[in-house]
């Protein structure tokens, strides 16, 4: 059966390829929760699902509303707004993900990364030492800067 | 904004997504693939956090996703266990697109969460946003004295990631130097940039005297892996803050999507054409080797577009 190539059109194949994956990446982020924090895995479970299933609707909503707008921003807002303290999902939302810890879900997205960008690794080599010097001088330079200005205005308006 | 338009309109966006659908294609199919993730990340967070004293005050915190980056990598690359190929690599890849999803979820129910304390630091929030443009002051001088010419425009006016790339793609071309200048960024930043970001906020959190919460908002650089990376040890050296760590650094880098390309193509790309313009006839060296350092578009394109493409789905 010819795979529909039009992005556009959500089949039901497409979305079941989402959950599946989502289901894996969730069982997998479990696992390794439980084994870096000792989370019980029942709980972890149902936050993962939480975090599953803002992700789906993101997906969704990226194909099938007529902006155009990423579903990275899609998948942000939806995960912000279930977890205001004035909306009733609120405390249901986030007592199960606060389950999940951020450090076990970056783990596990990047072991997937390594082995995904194994392919660019030619690439990499290709542009040489001095490439990499100005990338280490462009990373700090945001990084360095953006938070001597967030000190700074911190300071000022007496957050801190 | 005819400049936002016609990024919009790039065919490659969609493109992309078909071949991200493509690439997630029967996920079961590549199920040794999963197990490997799933060995990786146990073995990853067994091992556990480290941290290492480089002086009495100084140190660097290893965090379990390095160890996973690595390792995946060395899988791919070394091919010690067969069934890691490109096959594999390429699943894992479109799966990536899919993963960043519950990622940015759970950033995203930490700021929801944290809202009231949000709205108290929300000036800081957006102007530290300003502090991305930082990377000019730091690198142009650097990539124009190791004799890059115009390609450092391309390579220091941003972050060079996703939306950078079709910013000055757009601009300026996609052969000019400029362009080869942001793709060598993007390609190196995907490799290294996960990595060095996460051992540049512990070593910063450690010798800078700045409030953790300026270091939080300041991870928020528009990739939500570096982003992750560079939260992650900070989360783990002030435990109590974390939920606040999280959702400035999460909401810092909704921020950073949201109106980075703004910054970059009102104030960043002037600002860096500005400085070129007066600094390259000071500081400019002619090193003849440097043009074919950067040869990425001298491959024919379709390599380039599918380097470009591939690493999308990183952030």
């Amino acid at each position: 059966m010819p795979f529909d190539p039009d992005p556009k059109v959500i089949t039901f194949k497409r979305v079941l390829y989402w959950i599946l994956l989502l289901l894996i990446f969730s069982i997998i982020t479990v696992i390794a929760n439980y084994v870096g924090y000792k989370h019980p895995m029942g709980e972890a479970l149902i936050g993962m699902f939480i975090l599953s299933g803002i992700t789906l609707v993101g997906l969704l909503m990226e194909r099938l509303l007529p902006y155009q707008i990423s579903n990275i921003i899609y998948i942000s807002i939806i995960g912000c707004i279930l977890a205001l303290p004035f909306v009733p999902t609120s405390g249901f939302v986030t007592y199960y993900v606060s389950k999940v810890d951020l450090i076990s879900i970056v783990t596990v997205f990047l072991a997937y990364v390594g082995i995904g960008i194994g392919r660019d690794w030619k690439d990499f080599k290709r542009i040489g030492w001095r490439g990499v010097i100005v990338t280490i001088f462009v990373i700090s330079g945001t990084y360095i800067c953006s938070a001597t200005v967030a000190q700074i205005v911190l300071v000022l308006t007496g957050a801190i | 904004m005819r400049v936002i338009s016609a990024k919009k309109d790039q065919p490659h966006e969609h493109a992309f997504r078909e071949k991200t659908d493509k690439q997630i294609k029967k996920p079961w199919r590549e199920y040794k693939l999963h197990i490997t993730v799933l060995i990786i990340s146990i073995i990853s967070m067994s091992i556990g956090v480290q941290k290492i004293y480089l002086s009495k005050t100084v140190s660097i915190v290893l965090m379990p996703l390095l160890y996973a980056m690595i390792i995946g990598l060395i899988l791919y690359l070394a091919k010690p266990i067969k069934f890691v190929g490109k096959k594999q690599s390429k699943m894992a890849e479109g799966a990536m697109l899919v993963f960043i999803g519950p990622l940015l979820a759970k950033l995203a129910v930490a700021s929801g969460q944290s809202l009231y304390v949000l709205a108290q630091v929300g000036p800081a929030l957006i102007l530290q946003e300003l502090g991305n443009l930082g990377t000019i002051f730091f690198a142009l001088p650097i990539a124009l004295l190791l004799g890059f010419k115009r390609e450092s425009i391309g390579m220091t006016s941003s972050i060079c990631r996703e939306p950078n790339l079709g910013i000055i793609i757009d601009k300026y071309g996609f052969k000019s130097p400029e362009a080869k200048g942001v793709l060598a960024v993007f390609v190196i930043g995907t490799m290294i940039g996960t990595i060095y970001i996460s051992f540049l906020a512990s070593v910063c959190a450690s010798v800078l005297p700045l409030h953790p919460y300026a270091f939080a908002m300041a991870s928020g650089i528009g990739s939500a892996s570096m982003n992750a990376a560079a939260i992650s040890p900070l989360v783990y050296m002030y435990p109590n803050m974390a939920n606040t760590l999280l959702a400035f650094a999460g909401f810092s880098n909704l921020l950073s999507f949201c109106f980075g390309i703004y910054a970059s193509i009102f104030l960043g790309i002037p600002l860096t054409e500005y400085l070129y313009k007066h600094l390259e006839p000071i500081i400019g060296r002619n090193v003849p080797d440097v043009l074919s350092s950067i040869s990425l578009s001298s491959k024919d394109t379709s390599t380039t577009e599918s380097s470009e493409e591939k690493s999308l789905g990183d952030d």
